[in-house]
């Protein structure tokens, strides 16, 4: 008896520490390249917004130069931005700009545009098709001034459409997100309806649903008939959502599409450290709720290899990469704002 | 059981011995006292360090105005913890007003009902509910749960709308994310730890009084009313405590199922949210104070706790004290 | 001198047999009987609904190649695997034990053997109660701080190390309880011997309560195989499997479960439940083993 107690014990304890000091030791070094290709390895984190398309890329990636491993773990702009300056990336992605209080000194970074997307707004009508909404319609109904589908604001963007007399369920992201900041940016500075200001999480009025991600809102507009939601069009498509088209700057009521996307980034204001506001931008088939996303790098590398690999990643990213994006739902950069990308990736980090 | 005088603890017996074997003695000592001591220093530095960063925010709002606070706006850099911690709360209650009952029904159940045989199944299918991870409580959750019962909840809804004091608890229900899914799944997670611990409680009752109550001629279930329940009452407040503890820092489960509103409402079938959830929701993206507000509230979190489980033993202490006289 | 009883004088004494129960007092028995019957179903109902959604959800995506391969990087791709989560799960989970169990078991040598009722031994039980409270991700948060921001790198053993934080609390409970079942006659024949204390505790009580002690640490090692919040703050993220704890990123499956089923493509949340399907079998063996080993060894109460 007291042997067999032994046994299992001890044998439990045995596995418990090999396993433990497998751990501690192992680790193959990666090996050494033998193509042009810079080898080692590259940890990125950053926004959510575009990871679906960063690990598309990165899987593409993976043939063009299996050497150079790379990561990219999507915990949040935050996030990110406050690695990055405590060092423990090797770049980040963000939604949003470097603010004063998030870690990062000024002068130590570079944004570089990489994709954008538009963000739509779906919502769940069985009855309804080709809904439209007018940017101060939208607002009203995103803070709750507008209650029921058949309000007169709604019928009067849809003059042919028959509304039904159900309750509007607002859905919106319970998680912190860049994309509610871009939707929210969006609402404040093109309405003037608009009074719950903007930033990645607001005070949503009461009843509001809150879906944790994109998925997230994705389903709770689907569990719920009235309910209106913003997200982001992969996750809209891939869950089979309906969109509504919402009238730009011009005046037009645009479906939020690739081509649409385009045409806003076409449009947009370009800063000289390549930040740039698509949002309710001019152009007759431009969409309007546009969201941009960027890289920053650091403008000087303490290992040299590091640097090396983020370059050739990102000179891919910005060139063939930019071919993956429309068939995962994103849209590639203009050319000419690409091409300030490129040169912006080439002066910080030199050859 | 035991004799009359008690022996001499191994401690106070002089063994003789040289004083390397006293020194031995003296070092386990010395390392067992630090590896108790390790729970306070962890705890300790726990608390320094999220303090320490919190400062900043609830310097902003001041003590007060952080925990009372009712507008969370990060945007305006205004941080009041009220709703959340009303979230916490009230899902926390639900959550033990269904898992106590039902804990403690199983523990009955399983000492005092059950078959020899079937016991150990029993026990194993309630360690089992316990190792289940949390995040796949909440996808169950938010994927199935939440869809199938809404149509419940509005329905249980109209049913007492007439009656006016029920109607503003059981309103309107457009969503099933809300306090009351929140509040079932916690039940669901915490119903084990309280279960194995009423269980051990249950056991240290005295089989004399048992069977002396059966001996009056009690049928079993006025056995337990007047024997076992009375004689548990600490232990099971202390089960439930913990219990209790566990509801309140549940993050994932809770954050998928409970719709993030920041809106108190007296509805349980509206949405809201918790201190852990909100925590979860929102720490990726902020930065700076509103990072600072997020740990703040961890500290909030870690503070009520210990206060719940200060008052869970004051309690427990005033009810053995009812039951058997004061004893140290 | 009066005798104590005599049947003539007295009445007859009541009937307490079961034939005699008014019908409120049988009723209420059959009713309670019932409800804490109830109260078992109410329990196994989630179990089993979990189990069910998981397997009907995640089997199709169980293979071997599942177990084994790399995690894809896109996540659109539909097929395997999750062999870098599972030996994340196992080695992260693993050197957490390492970490608790002894400083766990130790600590509640000290508060059975050693401190037992001292002011110092309740300040440190009721703390151990409330680090039980502590949220999981406070626990990520504060190694974040301490391991993660002083090495400069997201690894696994900070991972490690908020599982053991987490744990630490269940295993001193549950190792005391164990020990606080160890007869003390043993204890008094071991000192009667002329063992010393430590000598007694190492040689004696510990191994007596050995199958107990396994048992509770099994259980806590299981819940912290299923922990997901304080991973994603401390972990980062791998797609290849990396045994090495100290260098580089890592995963889990509870974080892989969290990281796929929060994306709408369906190879994405196929290769979640699968996830799911995965861990919930490894903490299952682990509770299954805990349950075996506790019924063969336990200590027969006096």
């Amino acid at each position: 008896m007291k042997l067999n107690r032994r046994a299992i014990f001890g044998t439990i304890t045995a596995s418990t520490l090999a396993f433990s000091l497998a751990a501690c030791g192992g680790g193959d070094d990666s090996a050494d390249g033998d193509g042009e290709g810079v080898s080692g390895e590259i940890t990125a984190s950053g926004a959510s917004f575009p990871d679906a398309f960063y690990a598309a890329a990165i899987d593409a990636y993976a043939d063009v130069n299996p050497d150079l491993v790379l990561t990219y773990n999507a915990v949040g702009s935050g996030t990110g931005k406050s690695e990055f300056g405590e060092g423990i990336n090797d770049f980040a992605g963000t939604d949003s700009l470097v603010g004063d209080d998030e870690g990062i000194e000024p002068g130590s970074y570079q944004y570089i545009p990489t994709v954008a997307a538009p963000i739509t707004v779906s919502y769940n009508l069985p009855e309804v098709e080709g809904l439209q909404l007018s940017q101060e319609t939208l607002a009203q109904v995103f803070q709750g001034d507008i209650t029921k589908w058949n309000d007169e604001a709604i019928a009067a963007d849809n003059p042919e459409a028959t509304l039904p007399d159900t309750d509007i369920t607002i859905a919106h992201r319970s998680d912190g997100s860049g994309t509610t900041s871009n939707f929210t940016t969006f609402l404040d500075e093109a309405t003037d309806s608009w009074t719950l200001g903007a930033g990645d999480t607001v005070e949503w009025p009461a009843n509001a649903v809150g879906g944790e991600k994109n998925t997230g809102v994705a389903q709770a507009i689907q569990d719920t008939e009235g309910a209106i939601g913003y997200v982001d069009l992969a996750d809209a498509n891939a869950s089979g959502l309906v969109t509504a088209s919402i009238e730009n700057a011009d005046g037009n009521f645009t479906q939020p599409t690739l081509e649409g996307t385009t045409a806003g980034l076409e449009g947009a204001v370009v800063n000289d450290d390549l930040s740039y506001n698509p949002l309710n931008a001019s152009g007759p088939d431009a969409y309007p709720i546009t969201a941009p996303t960027y890289i920053i790098i650091r403008t000087e590398y303490e290992d040299a290899n590091v640097a090396a690999g983020v370059k050739e990643f990102l000179t891919w990213l910005l060139t063939d990469g930019q071919d993956l994006a429309a068939e995962n739902d994103f849209a590639p950069l203009p050319d000419g704002l690409r091409q300030q990308a490129l040169d912006a990736l080439n002066e910080t980090i030199a050859d | 059981m035991t004799a009359t005088a008690t022996p001499p603890s191994p401690e106070d017996l002089d063994l003789g011995g040289d004083s390397r074997a006293r020194g031995a003695d003296r070092g386990f000592r010395g390392l067992v006292t630090f590896a108790g001591l390790t729970v306070l220093i962890v705890l300790g530095l726990i608390l320094v360090t999220t303090t320490l960063r919190a400062l900043p925010a609830i310097q902003e709002e001041g003590v007060v105005g952080f925990v009372t606070g009712t507008r969370w706006a990060p945007n305006d850099d205004v941080f009041g913890t009220f709703v959340m911690l009303y979230g916490t709360l009230v899902t926390s209650l639900i959550g033990m007003i269904i898992a106590v009952p039902v804990s403690i029904g199983i523990a009955l159940f399983v000492t005092e009902v059950a078959r020899r045989g079937a016991r150990k199944y029993i026990v194993t299918i309630i360690d089992l509910l316990a190792t289940v991870p949390s995040v796949v409580f909440g996808l169950v959750g938010v994927l199935v749960v939440v869809p199938a019962i809404t149509s419940s909840y509005q329905w249980f809804a109209d049913l007492v709308a007439p009656v006016p004091g029920l109607q503003s608890i059981f309103g309107a229900a457009n969503t099933g994310r809300n306090y009351f899914t929140a509040g079932l799944v916690l039940a669901v997670m915490i119903i084990p730890i309280i279960t194995s611990i009423s269980r051990e409680v249950f056991a240290t009752v005295p089989e004399t009084d048992k069977q002396a109550a059966y001996a009056l001629g009690a049928t079993r279930w006025e056995m337990i009313k007047g024997a076992m329940l009375p004689h548990s009452f600490g232990g099971l407040v202390g089960a439930s405590m913990l219990g209790l503890g566990r509801a309140m820092g549940e993050t994932i489960a809770v954050t998928l199922v409970i719709g993030g509103s920041f809106h108190i409402s007296a509805n349980l079938f509206a949405p809201g949210n918790t201190m852990a959830a909100a925590i979860a929701q929102q720490w990726g993206e902020s930065s700076g104070l509103h990072t600072d507000a997020l740990v703040g509230i961890g500290v909030i979190l870690f503070v009520i706790t210990v206060l719940i489980n200060f008052l869970a033993r004051w309690v427990v202490r005033r009810a053995e004290i009812k039951m058997k006289g004061a004893h140290s | 001198m009066s005798s104590l009883t005599t049947t003539n004088d007295q009445a007859s004494p009541p009937d307490l047999s079961g034939r005699n129960l008014s019908g409120r007092r049988a009723f209420a028995d059959r009713a309670a009987t019932v409800g804490i019957g109830l109260c078992v179903l109410v329990a196994a109902f989630p179990l089993a609904l979990v189990v069910w959604q998981v397997i009907e959800r995640g089997g199709s995506a169980m293979s071997l190649a599942f177990l084994t391969e790399d995690i894809p990087r896109n996540y659109r791709n539909a097929g395997p695997g999750m062999g870098p989560a599972i030996l994340g799960t196992l080695t992260t989970t693993g050197m957490a034990a390492l970490i608790a169990i002894p400083i766990g078991v130790l600590g509640a040598v000290y508060l059975n053997e050693y401190g037992k009722t001292s002011p110092l031994a309740k300040f440190i039980r009721t703390m151990a109660d409330v680090m039980t409270g502590v949220p999981s991700i406070v626990m990520g948060l504060f190694i974040y701080v301490v391991w993660v921001l002083v090495v400069g790198e997201k690894n696994g053993f900070g991972g490690a190390l908020s599982l053991a934080c987490l744990m630490l609390p269940i295993v001193i409970r549950s190792a005391e309880e164990m020990l606080r079942l160890v007869p003390d006659e043993l204890r008094q024949a071991s000192a009667a011997l002329g063992a010393r204390k430590w000598r007694t505790t190492l040689t004696v009580v510990l191994p007596t309560a050995s199958s107990g002690i396994t048992s509770g640490s099994l259980l806590a090692i299981a819940r912290a195989a299923g922990e997901t919040a304080p991973i994603i703050v401390t972990v980062g993220l791998t797609f290849a499997a990396n045994p090495d704890l100290f260098a580089g990123g890592n995963t889990t499956l509870a974080a892989q479960i969290y990281r796929n089923a929060t994306q709408p493509f369906e190879a994405s949340q196929e290769r979640a439940w699968g996830a799911a399907l995965a861990l919930i079998g490894i903490v299952f063996l682990f509770t299954i083993l805990s349950r075996v080993i506790s019924a063969r060894f336990a200590i027969d109460r006096r």
